[in-house]
């Protein structure tokens, strides 16, 4: 039986504002990540069921580029956090708030 | 058309160029200038020797053109450089270039032959006394030189201008010479600051002239010179040819020539002394005394005189500001001479009759005796310069003091000084035979016979106050001269006065042959009894050893005479009380002599005894006046306290307040602004990625109205 579309959008607001509220209120640099991957699959869940919905494939293209984008970032994002530790020994993202110190 | 007369080249004196060449005359000091300017120190006599070659060949060049002239050279007038061309006919063109006619060449000889002397006498004043600084002194010498002789080459009213300026900063760093006391400084500044009011008015009359003619020629032999201002002043006048000037203002354009006289005008008053202007050459007297006789004779304040001169024919459309000039002039030859009464340092009465003096010249222009005013130029250039350079020899045989009272019996022990002083101060008088005797009769002559002709009654009220002169000028010539060299010596200085070296001699002998005798260029007073050609000045004016360029050109005495007597111009007329003009001329010249005469002779009563009395004491408060200077620098003072500094002090506050807050105000909204939005920027991530969501939200509800969501 296939699902209503609708849910799938429900589906991915749901993802999307978990990933939203981790990003506003955490201040663990490896959440903030986290969070941010929750986003993207939020997006990526949308691009599925829309490519369900309108039989054709490149939602699902989209996906498998996304899905290394995401990769990519999280390669950047661990870099960023190694260094935000070796320079404030944590990992809160409200500690590095100048461009230089 | 050549420049130069065809004549011109063969009669030239090889090796000296002569009206060919005529700018090297300016162009000597000028390179002296910058040659003491940088090697001062390890030239001869810290610069006085490159000073006297390069004053000493600029007056052979000079001579040399008189020669040329007299030998029918001439007029040259050339454009040497143009600094802004107009484009085919529109806008204006700026030229550089040299104008050399009589006038000139007898004016570049003066300006030559007077700073050659100073020079020379310098080395007395000046070395000898071991002064330092010696190089800055003749660099301004010669730059002072250079700005007044290229000065009188120019051929336009701007370049005029540019060294008119020039020669007023010279006069600034020379009367400042002793900058470290600060009676020199503050006397450089005033003569800095009181002329330059006045060149206010003068370059408001170059832009005018500019924008009115076209053009700012004072003569049309150039190639490429169609017209000069004067000509298409005067076409205007007499033809009714308006179509080359423009006139603004809603005026006439007689009505706005005089308007343009008057403006150029101001430039003269200020640079000649006259009243009201006339307050800082007094003060001027804090500079070295052979800078007193540069710029009393021939130079600075001579600048003034000359350029009404040079732009004669213009004056003369204008009865206006010809009696403008006359009455100035007169107002200023009286007044001046009663403050040079009661005056007790040498210097200062020698200051005061100078402005008088310069008050006769422009009597004699307003009064329409152009001929007279150049005469009394030249007379007084050699005799003034005498009696400064007599008064800077006194001066160091007495130990630099200047007060009369601390003199007297010096002519025993300074004959020499003494003798040529006594010619200086005779001429100054208007004793006949010597030169300023023909001069002053000549001004004072033309302005009674152009006041008789019924031309302007104020010539009249001129002609009175240059008469009562006479007699003050007599009275304090022979106070001056019998307080200094006559009586007993009233202090040990005076007993035993410094003697004074060779280099002073010599010009003071020179001067003082040259004020007997000069008078025999135009002995006006004898016109009716000497033949035609013996008024040797007026033929020279008039171009009468020239070719027909120039005697039908509009640069001669006698077309200044025509334009003066018709009635597009200034109307003036010739009376001569039924006298007969030769008759009238020896009467005005015995007049003068005996006005003369008696108040010397008085002078002579009061001053003349072993042990002279201060008379002058008795004026009380006259005296008090008088010694006061009619209070004119107080009421300047006042003015510019009272009047121009509120309003300087007010145009600043709404510079600063709204020009500039307007400026600051937009500097400091940013900087307020940017100072609030700055504080967004935490550098918390976290702060960006509320925005970030903050701004999608907000994005969607427009869309979401824009778009009938809802």
């Amino acid at each position: 039986m296939a699902v209503e579309p609708g849910w799938y959008l429900l589906l991915s607001a749901a993802v999307f504002c978990i990933g939203l509220f981790g990003v506003l209120v955490r201040r663990n640099a490896l959440v903030f990540l986290m969070s941010i991957e929750l986003m993207i699959n939020a997006a990526n869940i949308n691009l599925v069921a829309f490519a369900l919905v309108y039989g054709n494939i490149t939602g699902q293209t989209f996906v498998l580029f996304l899905i290394a984008l995401a990769a990519a970032e999280v390669a950047v994002g661990i870099g960023i956090i190694l260094a935000l530790n070796r320079n404030f020994e944590s990992i809160d993202v409200t500690d590095a708030v100048t461009m230089r110190w | 058309m050549l420049g130069t007369h065809p004549l011109a080249s063969s009669i030239s004196i090889p090796i000296v160029p002569g009206i060919g060449g005529a700018e090297v005359t300016a162009l000597f000091p000028l390179v002296t200038f910058v040659l003491i300017l940088a090697f001062g120190r390890y030239l001869p006599f810290k610069g006085a020797f490159p000073g006297i070659v390069a004053t000493g060949l600029g007056f052979l060049v000079a001579l040399a053109t008189v020669v040329e002239i007299a030998g029918g050279a001439g007029p040259r007038h050339e454009t040497l450089h143009t600094l802004v061309a107009g484009v085919s006919g529109e806008g204006v063109t700026l030229t550089f270039g040299v104008l050399i006619d009589p006038l000139s060449a007898l004016m570049l000889t003066i300006v030559g032959l007077i700073s050659l002397l100073v020079h020379l006498f310098s080395l007395g004043y000046m070395n000898a006394e071991g002064e330092i600084d010696l190089p800055r002194y003749y660099a301004a010498l010669s730059l002072f030189t250079f700005s007044m002789m290229a000065f009188v080459l120019s051929d336009n009213l701007l370049m005029s201008f540019v060294f008119f300026e020039l020669v007023g900063l010279c006069s600034y760093l020379l009367i400042g010479f002793w900058y470290r006391e600060p009676g020199p400084a503050s006397a450089a500044k005033k003569a800095f600051l009181v002329t330059r009011f006045g060149d206010y008015f003068f370059l408001i009359g170059v832009v005018a002239v500019l924008g009115t003619f076209g053009t700012a020629q004072f003569a049309s032999y150039a190639p490429g010179v169609e017209a000069s201002f004067v000509e298409i002043a005067t076409d205007a006048l007499e033809h009714g040819e308006t179509g080359e000037m423009r006139t603004f203002l809603g005026l006439g354009e007689r009505a706005w020539i005089t308007a343009i006289g008057l403006l150029v005008l101001g430039g003269a008053v200020g640079k000649s002394a006259q009243f009201p202007l006339h307050t800082w050459l007094p003060d001027a007297m804090e500079g070295p005394t052979p800078v007193s006789a540069l710029i009393h004779a021939a130079t600075m304040v001579a600048a003034g005189v000359f350029l009404i001169a040079r732009m004669y024919g213009f004056y003369a459309l204008s009865p206006t500001a010809l009696a403008v000039i006359a009455l100035v002039g007169g107002f200023t030859a009286f007044f001046a001479a009663t403050m040079a009464l009661v005056k007790q340092e040498l210097k200062q009465v020698l200051a005061y009759s100078t402005i008088s003096q310069y008050g006769y010249m422009m009597l004699a222009l307003g009064g329409g005796g152009y001929v007279a005013a150049v005469f009394h130029l030249t007379t007084h250039a050699i005799f003034k310069a005498l009696l400064f350079l007599g008064a800077g020899a006194v001066i160091i045989a007495m130990h630099h003091e200047e007060n009369m009272w601390e003199m007297g019996g010096l002519k025993d022990e300074m004959r020499t000084t003494y003798l040529t002083f006594l010619a200086g101060s005779l001429a100054l008088a208007g004793i006949f035979p010597f030169a300023g005797f023909w001069s002053k009769d000549e001004v004072l002559f033309e302005t009674l016979v152009h006041a008789l002709g019924g031309g302007a009654p104020v010539l009249f009220v001129a002609y009175a106050l240059g008469l009562l002169a006479v007699i003050l000028t007599a009275f304090y010539t022979f106070r001056m001269v019998l307080l200094t060299f006559h009586g007993d010596p009233r202090t040990d200085t005076a007993e035993d006065p410094h003697s004074i070296t060779l280099s002073m001699k010599v010009p003071l002998v020179v001067l003082g042959v040259l004020s007997v005798v000069a008078g025999v260029l135009n002995m006006g007073v004898f016109k009716g009894f000497l033949p035609e050609n013996a008024l040797f000045l007026e033929r020279w004016l008039d171009g009468a050893t020239m070719g027909e360029q120039f005697r039908e050109s509009s640069l001669t005495a006698e077309h200044y005479h025509h334009v003066l007597t018709h009635d597009f111009g200034a109307g003036y007329s010739s009376g001569y009380a039924g006298l007969g003009e030769g008759n009238l001329a020896l009467v005005g010249g015995v007049v003068a002599l005996v006005l003369a005469l008696i108040p010397a002779a008085v002078a002579w009563r009061l001053y003349g005894g072993a042990e002279p009395d201060p008379h002058m004491m008795n004026l009380g408060r006259i005296r008090t006046v008088l010694m006061n200077n009619y209070y004119q620098d107080e009421y300047q003072v006042w003015l510019a306290r009272g009047f121009t500094l509120p309003i300087a002090t007010l145009a600043n506050k709404f510079d600063q307040g709204i020009i500039d807050g307007l400026v600051d105000g937009s500097g400091g909204v940013s900087l307020f602004a940017g100072g609030r939005f700055r504080q967004i920027q935490t550098g918390v991530a976290t702060t960006y990625a509320a925005l970030l969501v903050l701004g999608l939200l907000i994005l969607i509800a427009v869309f979401a109205v824009t778009g009938g969501w809802i």
